[in-house]
């Protein structure tokens, strides 16, 4: 904090000088100062705005309208209520995934296994379900349900962390190798021991039994899992911001060594960082499949974790933005239907788009440094 | 021909997919940059490859174009990380959704193409050599490619005047800035020579081993071929070495399915990412050679 102080001292001192000589000259380099001052912002936009421009040019190539496309982008998601909720049901598992990085990253650790962790919840939720479901009543299937999902995305993150403390293999490939495996674990259960027999066509597990489906709120599409995602949410922003677990992380992803020295258990926190990271994406696998699917099918996740991960970067993984950031993005990946319907275009256009969006922070990286240095 | 055979010529040819890509990330990642987005300059290069072959009717040609295509993701990479100072494992992912983006928008029109592959070369009296002659020399093109990029690659790396300054690059770039050399020209360089040749191991699965293009067909083999370069310590002959036991693993599942073994397809499908994870552990807790200092900050140091 010091430092910026600083910074902002110096950057206020031409002001003074110019100040002194003359009124045309002060206005010409106040327009310059503030330029300076907000230059961030002024980027921000450009390269926000340049980014649109190179997917309005790639959409024009494949001969769609660009302006057009923007449109049913803004319509299909602002202008229509069904789709709203729409929204908000796939930020559920996207914002969970997304915190699911956020909290390794306060430790300094690098989680791309949303996408596994996901995976792994949704089949610790259906393999639960599809046991107890039909005998218990909802409540007690919802929490063991949550219970079994939360464990098998812990356990998910919790082997890389490990291989992370005891090996040192970088966490950033382990947990994405750990994807594909989780992927194929989930191709097994669904083409041989959950198969569902009465089903034609793509293959996909045995539903879960209606008593085990989360219930919908108010007769809309949406169902209860959203106030447990806010629930989770909530304590998730709890645990970073308040508790002395969180600071804790935070101590150890700024500085290892003062962490060393200031006697904090470095393993332990970089290992439950994960866990609960993991928890969260599995609880967010769980509430999609519980809530929304109902059954396993192949690209249940749909890419789900790795937008996850590119929205808990966008907020800086910081909660409350991060989830800001889930939700655009889980807006942009429902436009795609609308795109594909109304233009023909393959619906992973949406894909580009969301890099685009990540690329324009990403391009002021520099700019950023520069600022808080 | 018997099954081991058969998983041998497949784990050559597929593991060649991994070859050329995992040469690349080694190039980079001796250089100071992680590029994580291999797996979408894999991808790339897949489709640019299958374009052009499907354009001008030779996958020599399509290699190439494979090889392009490779590069301009890579260069994007390369431009972000160098000189806009972004964060490394982000700007790869975000290469690779960008990639995944692009090629399942332009790639549509290609799924129903039908192109010749790239043709299987025996070389003369080396593929008469009994058992081993019919598994490493008689294959396609990039499988000899892949044999010549590794000496080719050690002794650049180490033998030569570039080689050094790369290297020098990835440990300590401001001494490097000293001595009077430009540290960002050489890794940017370094970024997209190894992005093209993760577009020649795309190539090497769309236009030779698999000889056909669908959606995602990389399925993660980039990702692979960054843990390889992990695993392998930074040693050239040992990133060889583990990209073919990855290709043996991929071709031992399709061999042990078509010979009816009842083990399922999809648990067999985990196998070759689970040994990639193992080697990863075995070989960390062996302490291994440390990474190049520069890549170190980026991929260790992170937030």
């Amino acid at each position: 904090m010091g430092k910026v102080s600083l910074k902002l001292g110096n950057s206020q001192k031409p002001l003074e000088v110019v100040s002194n000589t003359g009124a045309t000259a002060t206005l010409a380099s106040s327009i310059k100062v503030a330029f300076k001052r907000h230059k961030l912002a002024y980027l921000s936009v450009g390269s926000y705005v340049a980014s649109m421009a190179v997917f309005g040019l790639i959409v024009f190539v494949k001969g769609a309208n660009p302006l057009s496309v923007f449109s049913v982008v803004v319509q299909s998601t602002f202008f229509n209520g069904g789709s709203v909720e729409q929204i908000i049901l796939r930020a559920v598992p996207i914002s969970l995934a997304a915190l699911a990085v956020a909290v390794p990253a306060r430790a300094g650790l690098v989680n791309v296994g949303g996408e596994g962790q996901l995976i792994m919840g949704a089949i610790g939720a259906t393999g639960v379900g599809l046991t107890v479901g039909a005998s218990a009543p909802s409540p007690l299937s919802w929490a063991l349900m949550g219970v079994a999902g939360g464990l098998a995305g812990a356990i998910w993150a919790g082997i890389p962390a490990l291989m992370r403390t005891a090996t040192g293999a970088s966490e950033a490939v382990t947990t994405l190798l750990m994807n594909f495996v989780a992927n194929d674990i989930m191709l097994y259960l669904i083409y041989q021991p959950w198969r569902d027999r009465y089903s034609s066509g793509q293959p996909q597990s045995q539903p879960l039994s209606h008593s085990a489906q989360l219930s919908s709120l108010f007769g809309s599409q949406l169902n209860i899992g959203v106030v447990f995602a806010v629930a989770l949410a909530v304590a998730t922003w709890w645990l970073l911001k308040k508790s002395h677990w969180g600071f804790a992380l935070k101590v150890v992803g700024g500085n290892q060594e003062a962490a060393k020295r200031a006697g904090l258990p470095i393993n332990r926190l970089l290992i439950s960082s994960m866990l609960v990271g993991g928890a969260l994406a599995g609880l967010g696998g769980m509430l999609n499949l519980a809530g929304v699917e109902v059954q396993l099918r192949p690209g249940i996740t749909a890419t789900f974790g790795y937008i996850a991960f590119l929205a808990s970067w966008l907020g800086r993984h910081e909660p409350y933005k991060v989830v800001i950031a889930a939700f655009l993005f889980s807006a942009i990946a429902l436009s795609s239907n609308g795109i594909q319907l109304n233009f023909g275009l393959n619906g992973s256009i949406v894909d580009i788009l969301l890099a685009l969006i990540v690329i324009a922070p990403l391009f002021l990286s520099k700019n950023r440094k520069a600022m808080t240095k | 021909m018997n099954g081991i055979e058969q998983t041998l010529i497949g784990g050559i040819a597929g593991g060649t997919a991994i070859v050329i890509p995992s040469l690349g990330e080694l190039t980079s990642e001796l250089a100071g940059i992680v590029n994580l987005g291999t797996e979408g300059c894999m991808l790339a290069g897949a489709l640019g490859a299958y374009a052009v072959t499907v354009a001008t009717g030779s996958a020599e040609i399509g290699v190439a174009g494979g090889a392009i295509a490779g590069a301009v993701f890579g260069l994007l990479h390369a431009y972000l990380t160098i000189y806009r100072k972004a964060d490394q494992l982000t700007s790869g992912l975000v290469v690779w959704f960008l990639a995944l983006g692009v090629t399942g928008v332009l790639g549509t029109s290609y799924v129903n193409d039908v192109i010749t592959p790239l043709p299987v070369i025996s070389i003369g009296g080396l593929s008469k050599v009994p058992w081993l002659g019919p598994i490493l020399f008689h294959q396609d093109l990039l499988v000899y490619v892949g044999y010549v990029l590794v000496p080719l690659i050690i002794f650049i790396l180490h033998r030569t005047r570039i080689g050094l300054l790369l290297r020098s690059t990835g440990e300590r770039p401001e001494v490097v800035s000293v001595a009077g050399n430009r540290p960002n020209l050489i890794q940017a360089t370094a970024v997209t020579i190894g992005a093209l040749l993760a577009g020649v191991g795309g190539a090497q699965l769309s236009v030779g081993y698999v000889g056909t293009w669908f959606d995602d067909m990389t399925s993660g083999y980039g990702f692979v071929a960054v843990a390889v370069v992990l695993f392998a310590s930074w040693k050239p002959l040992r990133v060889m070495v583990g990209a073919y036991i990855f290709g043996v693993a991929l071709s031992a599942e399709s061999v042990l399915q078509t010979n009816g073994i009842a083990i399922n397809q999809y648990l067999l499908d985990a196998l070759p990412y689970l040994v990639t994870l193992i080697a990863l552990v075995i070989v960390s807790r062996k302490g291994g050679r440390k990474a190049p200092e520069a890549l170190n900050r980026a991929l260790i140091d992170v937030t």
